[in-house]
C-alpha cells in the first residue's frame, strides 16, 4: 500500500479552481518534489493533504486511511506534517515553545527531549535562542525552525513547502543536508516543493510537475533538470508529455 | 484622614475588579476572534448562583451558606460551566460565521441570560450579606481602608499571576497561545480546536466567578442588571487595552478603575453623575488615538 | 441597453413601493379588523419600522453594525418633549430648559422634523468621530456613544427629569401618523441604497482594495449615511414618545437596541427588505407572546408566561437565524417586480 495516495483531487476557492484532477501515489520513504510555476497548485496540493482546505473531488489516502472530511488536528495524528510555506512559525512564543507545540500528539513523552535536543544540534542557533521569541529571528532562521517544528510532532510524512525561499544557498544545502539525514535516519517520507529543478535534481528523487492545477510531469528529478519539459511547464504554451 | 493612599486603594480595587472583568472577555476574543457580550452575565449569574431563587428582596443564601474553601471553587465551576455550556449550544456552531454575526449572537445570549435570571428572580434588586466582616476597614498609610479592599487587590494580584502561569507553564496554556496567534497552524501541528477553545471559555467563565464574588461581597447586592453595567466597562478595557491583549487588558482594566476613581474625586460635584458620560467619552477619544489598543505594541502582539 | 437601464431603475424603484404596500395593508387590516389595543400595537410596529429601516440606512450600507442608534432615538424623543409639552408642565417638571426651550409650544409635526435634525446633527459630530475607526472598533465607539447618551439622559434631572418619566406628551402617534412616517423613512432609505453614495459604500463592502484606495470618500460617505440614518431614528423616537405619553431614559438602551438588532439580523441585514420583514416578523411573535405573558385560558386554567419570557425566545430566535441562515430571512434579497422581465423574485 502507498504511503499518500491522492486520486483525481480537485479544489477550488470560491469559483477559482486551483486544482483540478491531480493524481499520484508516493511510496513510504520517498522523496518527492513538486515543482510548477507560481500559482500552479503547489501550496494548495499540500494545504488539501493536510486538511487546512477542503477538497471538492476527489480522495485522499494516508496508509489507506481516507482523509477527506478530516479536520487537520485529526490528520496531524496520524503522522503527517506540514511545514507551510512563509514558514508560519508563532512569533509571540519562544523558539522552544514553538517546538513544543506540536508533541501534544506524541505519546512517546520522554523522546520529545532529545528530539529537541536533535533539532538543537541540526540547527545549534534555535539552540541558542531557544529562550528568545521567536518572532525576533531572521527569515532563515525561522525557516529552520519551521522545519523543527514540523519534526517533533514525530512525523512519518512531512509536507514542506518551498524551504529554500528566501534562503542564502549555503543555508538551503544545510536545510536539504538536515532533511535527507532525517529521511535516512528515520524513513520517512518527504514530500517538498521547490522551484528550482537543479537544485531537485542535485538532492536527487521524484518529481511532479504541476501546471494551472494538473499534473503535467512525473518523472525523475533529474531528467528533469535535463529535458524541456519544465521549460514548457515554467513558459510554455502546449501542454507537455509524461517524462517517464 | 489621607486621601491620598485612599483615592489608590479605591482605584487599585476597582481597576483589579475591572482588569478581571476584561480578561476573561480578552481571553476569548484572542482564541476565537469573539467579542463576547455575554460575559457580563456570566458575571450576573454567578452571582444569583450564590441565592435561593425568590422574588424577595433580601436574599436568602444558597451556595452562598457553603464555607468559603467550598463556596469558591464551586461557584469558579459554575462560572466555567456556564461558559463552556454557551460555547458548545451557541458559538461551536458558528465556527465559520463573521466575527460580527458572532459578535451579534453574544449580545443575544447575555439577553437570554439575564432574562433567565427575570424570570427566575425577579428584577428587583436584592441584599445579599456575603462576608460582611470583610468590610471592616483597617488603616494603612494613614487611610482607612476596608480589608476587602485590600483582599480584592491580592486576590486580582493572584488571579493574574495564577492565570499567566497557566498560560506559561502548563500544555493547554502553551496551544492556547499558539491558537491564538495562529489558529490554522496550530491545528496543523494536532491542537484540538475544540480543547483549546472549550479551555479559554471555562477559563474565561472561571474569571467571571471571581469578579462576581467580589462584586456581591463589595457591594452587598444581586442585581440582574449589574452584568450589563460590569460589561461595558469591562469590554471597553479590553479594547483600549488591544483586544486579544491579556497584558494590555489587565492594564486598561487598572487605566480605567483609576480614571473614575480620579474623576469621581475631582470632578464638581454636580457633574459627578456625568461621570460615566466622561469616562465614555475618553474611551472613544483613546480609540481615536490608538485604535489597535492603547498597549498594543505596533507590529507584533504582546506576550503573554 | 439604455431601455434595460431604465427597467433596472424602475425595478429597484419598485421594492419601496411594495414595501409601502404591504404596510399599508397591515395598517387596514388592523385598522378595520383590530380593536383598540391592536391599532396600538401597530403604531409601535410601524415606530419600530421607522426605526430599524433608519438603522439599516447606516447598517445595510455602511456594513458597520451600530449600538448606539438607541441613542439617537432619545435624542429625538426628548426635542419632541421639550418642543411640544405645555410651558407649565415644563416648569415644574423640567425647570432647567432654556427659555426657549421651555417656552416653545410647538405643533407636533415641525417638532418631529427638529427631533429629527437635532439627532442628525449630533450624528454629524458623534460621527465625525466614530467613523474614522473601522470594524469592530468602530461598533464598540457606537456603544460608547450608547453609554454617553444614557448617561446624560438619566442624569440631568433639570432637562430631562433624569430617571423619573416624563408625562402629559399628546398622544398623536397613531396607526396612520406613524405608517406615514414608516413610508417616507422606507422611501428615503431606497433613494439613499440607490444614490450615488449608497452604491459606492455597498461596493467598498465588497471589494475592500478598492475601499483602501479611496479610503477618504468612504469616510464621507459613511458619515452621510450615518446622518441621514439618524435623522429618521430620531423621528422614531419623536413618535415613540407622542406614541406612549411618557418618556424614560431606560426606553432606550439596551432592551430596545437588542430587539431593533434583532429585528434587523431575522430580517437580514443586507436589505431594505429584510429590515422591514425582521420588524413584522419579530413584532407579531412579540406581540403573541405579549398576550401569552398576560395569560391564557385554557379550559379550567390560566397558563402565562413568566416576564422575560418574551425575550429569551427572541434571543434564542435570533441566535438560532444567525446559525441556520446567516444572511437572515431574506437572504439579503430584495422584493421587487422584475419590470419587462418574468415578474416577481
Ligand atoms: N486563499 C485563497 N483564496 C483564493 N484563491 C487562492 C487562495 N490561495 C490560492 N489561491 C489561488 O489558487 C491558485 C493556486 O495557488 P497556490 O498558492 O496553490 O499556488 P502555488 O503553486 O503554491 O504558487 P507559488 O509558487 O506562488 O507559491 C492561484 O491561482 C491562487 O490565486
Ligand atoms: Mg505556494
Amino acid at each position: 500500500m502507498s504511503k499518500l495516495g491522492v486520486f483525481d483531487v480537485s479544489v477550488r476557492y470560491g469559483k477559482v479552481p486551483a486544482l483540478t484532477d491531480v493524481s499520484f501515489t508516493v511510496e513510504e520513504g520517498e522523496r518527492m518534489f513538486i515543482s510548477g510555476p507560481n500559482g500552479a497548485g503547489k501550496s494548495s496540493l499540500l494545504k488539501a493533504i493536510c486538511g487546512a482546505v477542503p477538497t471538492t473531488h476527489g480522495r485522499i489516502e494516508v496508509d489507506g486511511d481516507m482523509l477527506n472530511g478530516r479536520s487537520p488536528e485529526v490528520i496531524a495524528r496520524l503522522g503527517l506534517t506540514m511545514v507551510p510555506e512563509g514558514r508560519e512559525i508563532f512569533g509571540t512564543l519562544t523558539v522552544e515553545e514553538n517546538l513544543r507545540v506540536g508533541t501534544g500528539i506524541r505519546p512517546d513523552k520522554p523522546a520529545v527531549e532529545t528530539d529537541i535536543d536533535e533539532v538543537y544540534q541540526s540547527f545549534p542557533i534555535l539552540g541558542e535562542r531557544r529562550h528568545t521569541n521567536a518572532g525576533a529571528l531572521s527569515g532563515g532562521q525561522q525557516q529552520m525552525l519551521a522545519i523543527g517544528r514540523g519534526l517533533m510532532t514525530n512525523p512519518k510524512l512531512m509536507l514542506v513547502d518551498e524551504p529554500s525561499l528566501g534562503l542564502a544557498p549555503n543555508i538551503v544545502d544545510q536545510v536539504y543536508d538536515t532533511l535527507v539525514n532525517l529521511q535516512n535516519d528515520r524513513g520517512l517520507t518527504l514530500i517538498i516543493v521547490e522551484q528550482s529543478s537543479a537544485r531537485a535534481a542535485r538532492v536527487g528523487g521524484r518529481m511532479v510537475l504541476l501546471r494551472g492545477g494538473s499534473v503535467v510531469g512525473d518523472g525523475d528529478a533529474a531528467k528533469f533538470a535535463e529535458s524541456d519539459l519544465l521549460k514548457e511547464a515554467y513558459f510554455g504554451q502546449n501542454k507537455a508529455e509524461d517524462a517517464t | 484622614m489621607n486621601a491620598i493612599p485612599q483615592l489608590f486603594f479605591d482605584a487599585m480595587s476597582l481597576g483589579g475588579i475591572y482588569a478581571m472583568a476584561a480578561l476573561g472577555i480578552a481571553l476569548i476574543f484572542g482564541v476565537m476572534k469573539l467579542v463576547n457580550f455575554a460575559h457580563g452575565e456570566y458575571i450576573a449569574f454567578c452571582v444569583f448562583a450564590l441565592i435561593v431563587p425568590s422574588t424577595d428582596a433580601v436574599a436568602v443564601m444558597f451556595l452562598g451558606k457553603a464555607p468559603a474553601f467550598l463556596l469558591i471553587p464551586t461557584l469558579l465551576l459554575i462560572g466555567a460551566a456556564v461558559a463552556v455550556a454557551s460555547e458548545f449550544f451557541v458559538f461551536r456552531h458558528m465556527r465559520n460565521a463573521t466575527p460580527v454575526a458572532m459578535m451579534i449572537s453574544s449580545f443575544a445570549l447575555g439577553f437570554v441570560i439575564q432574562n433567565i435570571l427575570l424570570v427566575v428572580f425577579s428584577s428587583r434588586p436584592k441584599a445579599v450579606s456575603l462576608w460582611p466582616e470583610l468590610n471592616q476597614p483597617v488603616s494603612i498609610a494613614g487611610a482607612s481602608i476596608p480589608l476587602l479592599q485590600l483582599i480584592v487587590i491580592l486576590s486580582t494580584l493572584i488571579v493574574v499571576v495564577t492565570l499567566a502561569v497557566l498560560l506559561k507553564r502548563t500544555r493547554i496554556g502553551l496551544e492556547m497561545r499558539a491558537a491564538a496567534e495562529n489558529f490554522t497552524m496550530a491545528r496543523l501541528l494536532g491542537v484540538r480546536a475544540n480543547v483549546v477553545i472549550t479551555g479559554a471559555f471555562a477559563l474565561s467563565g472561571a474569571l467571571a466567578a471571581a469578579v462576581a464574588l467580589i462584586m456581591v461581597t463589595q457591594t452587598g447586592v444581586a442585581d440582574i442588571r449589574m452584568g450589563g453595567q460590569i460589561m461595558l466597562v469591562a469590554f471597553i478595557a479590553t479594547v483600549i487595552g488591544g483586544l486579544g491583549s491579556l497584558p494590555g487588558a489587565v492594564a486598561a482594566g487598572f487605566l480605567i478603575g483609576a480614571a473614575s476613581v480620579i474623576l469621581q474625586g475631582f470632578l464638581p460635584l454636580e457633574a459627578r453623575p456625568f461621570r460615566d458620560a466622561f469616562l465614555f467619552t475618553l474611551v472613544i477619544v483613546s480609540l481615536l488615538l490608538r485604535p489597535e489598543g492603547l498597549f498594543a505594541p505596533r507590529s507584533s502582539k504582546p506576550r503573554v | 441597453m439604455a431601455q434595460s437601464h431604465k427597467q433596472k431603475r424602475l425595478s429597484a424603484w419598485s421594492t419601496p413601493l411594495l414595501l409601502i404596500a404591504i404596510l399599508l395593508v397591515f395598517t387596514l387590516l388592523v385598522t378595520v379588523l383590530g380593536d383598540k389595543p391592536l391599532a396600538r400595537m401597530a403604531a409601535q410596529t410601524l415606530i419600530r419600522v421607522t426605526f430599524v429601516v433608519g438603522l439599516w440606512i447606516f447598517v445595510g450600507n455602511s456594513g458597520v453594525v451600530s449600538f448606539g442608534h438607541a441613542g439617537y432615538m432619545a435624542i429625538g424623543a426628548y426635542c419632541s418633549a421639550w418642543l411640544t409639552l405645555r410651558p407649565q408642565m415644563k416648569g415644574m417638571f423640567l425647570p432647567d430648559l432654556w427659555p426657549f426651550l421651555a417656552n416653545a409650544e410647538w405643533h407636533v409635526f415641525p417638532a418631529a422634523v427638529a427631533s429629527g435634525l437635532l439627532a442628525a446633527f449630533v450624528a454629524l459630530i458623534s460621527g465625525a468621530a466614530i467613523l474614522r475607526l473601522t470594524g469592530i472598533a468602530a461598533s464598540i465607539a457606537t456603544f460608547a456613544f450608547l453609554a454617553i447618551v444614557y448617561t446624560i439622559y438619566s442624569s440631568w434631572e433639570g432637562v430631562t427629569g433624569a430617571t423619573s418619566s416624563v408625562v402629559g406628551l399628546t398622544r398623536y402617534a397613531n396607526q396612520w401618523v406613524t405608517f406615514g412616517w414608516a413610508s417616507v423613512t422606507v422611501l428615503a432609505a431606497a433613494w439613499y441604497a440607490n444614490s450615488a453614495s449608497g452604491l459606492a459604500l455597498r461596493a467598498s463592502r465588497e471589494d475592500e482594495v478598492a475601499a483602501d484606495a479611496s479610503g477618504i470618500n468612504m469616510y464621507r460617505h459613511r458619515l452621510l449615511s450615518l446622518v441621514v440614518s439618524a435623522f429618521f431614528t430620531g423621528v422614531a423616537g419623536a413618535l415613540f414618545a407622542h406614541s406612549l405619553g411618557v418618556l424614560n431614559p431606560n426606553s432606550f438602551y439596551l432592551g430596545i437596541t437588542f430587539i431593533t438588532l434583532a429585528m434587523l439580523v431575522v430580517g437580514g441585514i443586507g436589505s431594505l427588505t429584510g429590515a422591514v420583514t425582521g420588524v413584522l416578523v419579530l413584532s407579531i411573535i412579540i406581540e403573541a407572546l405579549v398576550r401569552m405573558e398576560r395569560g391564557m385560558t385554557i379550559g379550567e386554567t390560566t397558563l402565562a408566561l413568566p416576564t422575560g419570557a418574551q425575550e429569551i425566545i427572541i434571543g434564542i430566535i435570533m441566535i438560532l437565524v444567525l446559525i441556520i441562515r446567516p444572511a437572515g430571512l431574506t437572504g439579503g434579497r430584495e422584493l421587487r417586480l422584475r419590470i419587462g422581465g418574468r415578474g416577481q423574485t
